[in-house]
């Protein structure tokens, strides 16, 4: 029998969510009070669900596709093949801003982001990249920082900014 | 009704206080220029521009809110017909014919049959949903729990089953929205569900971190993935903004047409802009006087649309400010907003909070008498974000983006659920699955629990509350056929 394999794992990982949510939903208290529902039951709907949604994904996997799914191939959706390099970028920069944020600030991992993105986007001035993300990044910490009163960390720059931010 | 237009003075006089008017152009200017970015649509618009509005009152939030919006949807189609990149599902039937008039050298005339038309849309609309909206909470006052708690497994049905192209997708991502929606504190009996131990996630998840994963790192994700290095064509502004006599004459009716259909798809919980967009265009197609002329890019194929978008958009006004139910992405980041302030839309939302719902509607008629004016003459300026290189552009959205998500709690666990989301938002666009009924579940999931135990409470934990009520039993038996009926005629046709 000729399936998808893509949609098949998808479908699976519908139905395991729904299993995975049920389980965790039998360590919930079933007590609700005057509603008789207690904190149980919305979760157990949804876990019914999720594992009807993923059998009924599944099953259309495995008798020649999804319904009216999106084309496999790029082309016909008006896209290039996989640049998996952008993805890695992209995903490299947000990474980057998770752990730079609380270390070295703000700004600076705005700008890491902003250059991480940029390349994965396909550009390769690197120097150009990140002074326009340290620009940006400078820009909006003193708006927030100074005008909004919204504090942002200073990080590593700390001594240059002059005691603004945390 | 003269009590309507008595309210709406007041909202006027509450609307054009120099400061309220300040923050409506702030957000007009400021929807305009973010939805003309490709790649943004308006719930994005929103859910990025949300912390600019902190040190504001509710009512100058709210206001700023509204004209971020409206401005993003008319910046949006700016994008649409030069660049024929649909920032959302509602734009695609104005790039229909949009994006080949200004092939043509039209792009003029095309845009200001948007612009105006939006205008002219937009203001029938307001006036209905100024009409509308206290008949409709006349109505909503007299619903209970029971009531409330069908009106949203409609909207659950709408926005997941009814639209989109397939009804398995669309639920399933109306259930990963619940099951987001279940995380952290239980409202009722103050229990922890799905927290994990993580104290961030306590609060439960916030709407916004979900639309800017799925909207701005999933879309930068995907984008850079598979069309980061396509050449784009940009076309050109040359020529007449204006429109000739003949435009006029073929683009009023079409607007005038296009309100009719926008308007009750959007006022009823029914959700989504798609479908009356891509009706206006049938049917003007089909009423057209220049059948040859479509596809080569006929003036009425952008009007109507365009006009639709707009109407169906303000519509969905009616059901967020009067029962607290949002139909679109957009607007179930709007409700979020709503609740920052801790003011939940509903019935009572008219009678407590007064000044804050009139000055809003009267908002409303300012804003796009704003965008009228900021979008036709600076039109050239509009063009000149176009030419960002899409590097920087894609860079410089998901640094504003991420600032949106972050600074709602300087939390860095934000941050790591934002990345999630993003890569579950890749995956969704790539396979097809619609995002707009996960945004949607999130959001309205919670209050549609909270509804039902308050009903349950009252019945003394009778589930038969549901359906021996009138109303709610009718709102439930058309929810339930409407999720039925099309799973049955396929199954009858095959065999």
């Amino acid at each position: 029998m000729r399936y998808k394999r893509a949609e098949l794992i998808l479908s699976l990982a519908i139905l395991f969510l729904g299993i995975a949510v049920a389980i965790g939903t039998s360590q919930l208290s079933s007590a609700g009070g005057y509603a008789r529902i207690g904190p149980n039951v919305a979760p157990m709907i949804i876990s019914g669900g999720l594992i009807l949604l993923g059998a009924w994904l599944s099953y259309e996997a495995l008798s020649g596709g999804w319904r009216n799914a999106v084309p496999d191939d790029p082309e016909a959706r008006g896209e290039h093949p996989i640049q998996a390099s952008a993805f890695v970028w992209v995903s490299a920069g947000l990474i980057a801003q998770i752990f730079l944020i609380h270390s070295a600030g703000f700004v600076l991992a705005q700008a890491a982001l902003f250059l991480c993105v940029a390349r994965g986007f396909g550009s390769v001035k690197f120097v150009r990249d990140f002074a326009i993300g340290l620009v940006l990044g400078l820009g909006v910490f003193l708006f927030f920082v100074k005008f909004l009163n919204v504090n942002l960390p200073a990080g590593w720059l700390q001594p240059l900014l002059g005691g603004a931010g945390i | 009704m003269t009590e309507a237009f008595g309210s709406l003075l007041h909202g006027f006089s509450i609307a054009l206080t120099p400061f309220n008017l300040l923050w409506g152009f702030l957000g007009v200017t400021l929807g305009t220029f973010i939805g003309v970015l490709p790649g943004v649509g308006p719930a994005l618009t929103v859910a990025m521009l949300m912390p600019l509005t902190i040190k504001l009152d509710a009512t100058g939030a709210l206001i700023m809110f509204a004209g971020i919006y409206y401005g993003a949807m008319y910046g949006g189609s700016t994008t649409t017909i030069l660049l024929n990149t649909p920032g959302e599902s509602a734009s695609i039937a104005t790039a229909l014919e949009g994006n080949l008039m200004a092939k043509n050298g039209r792009a003029g005339p095309a845009l200001a049959t948007c612009a105006i038309g939006s205008f002219v849309a937009g203001t029938i609309a307001t006036i209905l949903v100024t009409l509308l909206a206290p008949v409709v909470v006349e109505v909503a006052l007299k619903f209970g729990p029971a009531e409330y708690f069908a009106l949203m497994i409609f909207a659950f049905t709408t926005v997941s089953a009814v639209i989109g192209s397939s009804t398995a997708r669309g639920l399933t991502s109306l259930f990963i929205g619940l099951l987001l929606g279940v995380v952290g504190i239980d409202s009722q009996t103050g229990r922890s569900r799905f927290a994990f131990g993580v104290p961030e996630l306590l609060d439960g998840i916030d709407v916004v971190v979900l639309a800017v994963g799925l909207f701005a790192v999933g879309e930068a994700l995907y984008v850079g993935a598979y069309a980061s290095r396509l050449e784009e064509k940009l076309e050109q502004l040359k020529g007449s903004l204006w429109m000739s006599k003949k435009d006029w004459q073929r683009s009023w009716p079409a607007w005038l047409r296009a309100t009719a259909i926008g308007f009750p798809f959007g006022s009823i919980p029914a959700g989504g802009a798609e479908i009356p967009t891509f009706l206006s265009y049938a049917t003007e197609k089909k009423l057209t006087k220049y059948p040859h002329e479509f596809g080569h890019g006929a003036i009425e194929g952008v009007a109507g649309p365009e006009a639709a978008n707009n109407a169906s958009v303000t519509g969905a006004l009616v059901p967020l400010l009067t029962l607290g139910i949002p139909t679109s992405a957009t607007a179930a980041v709007l409700l979020s907003a709503f609740q920052n302030y801790g003011i939940q839309p509903g019935p009572l939302l008219f009678q407590m909070q007064g000044d804050l719902v009139w000055g809003l509607l009267a908002s409303l008629y300012i804003g796009n008498v704003l965008l009228l004016i900021l979008n036709l003459p600076l039109v050239g300026m509009w063009v000149k974000v176009l030419m960002i290189p899409r590097p920087l552009l894609y860079a410089g959205i998901l640094v504003f983006a991420t600032l949106g998500a972050y600074s709602l709690h300087q939390s860095v666990v934000d941050l790591v659920i934002l990345y999630i989301f993003g890569l579950l938002g890749f995956v969704m666009r790539r396979w097809g699955i619609p995002v707009a009924p996960a945004v949607i579940g999130l959001i309205l999931g919670p209050l549609a629990e909270t509804q039902a135990r308050r009903a349950l409470a009252i019945s003394q934990g009778s589930a038969a509350v549901f359906v021996t009520q009138p109303i709610s039993a009718s709102i439930l038996a058309v929810s339930f056929l409407l999720l039925i009926v099309p799973l049955i005629v396929k199954l009858v046709r095959r065999h």
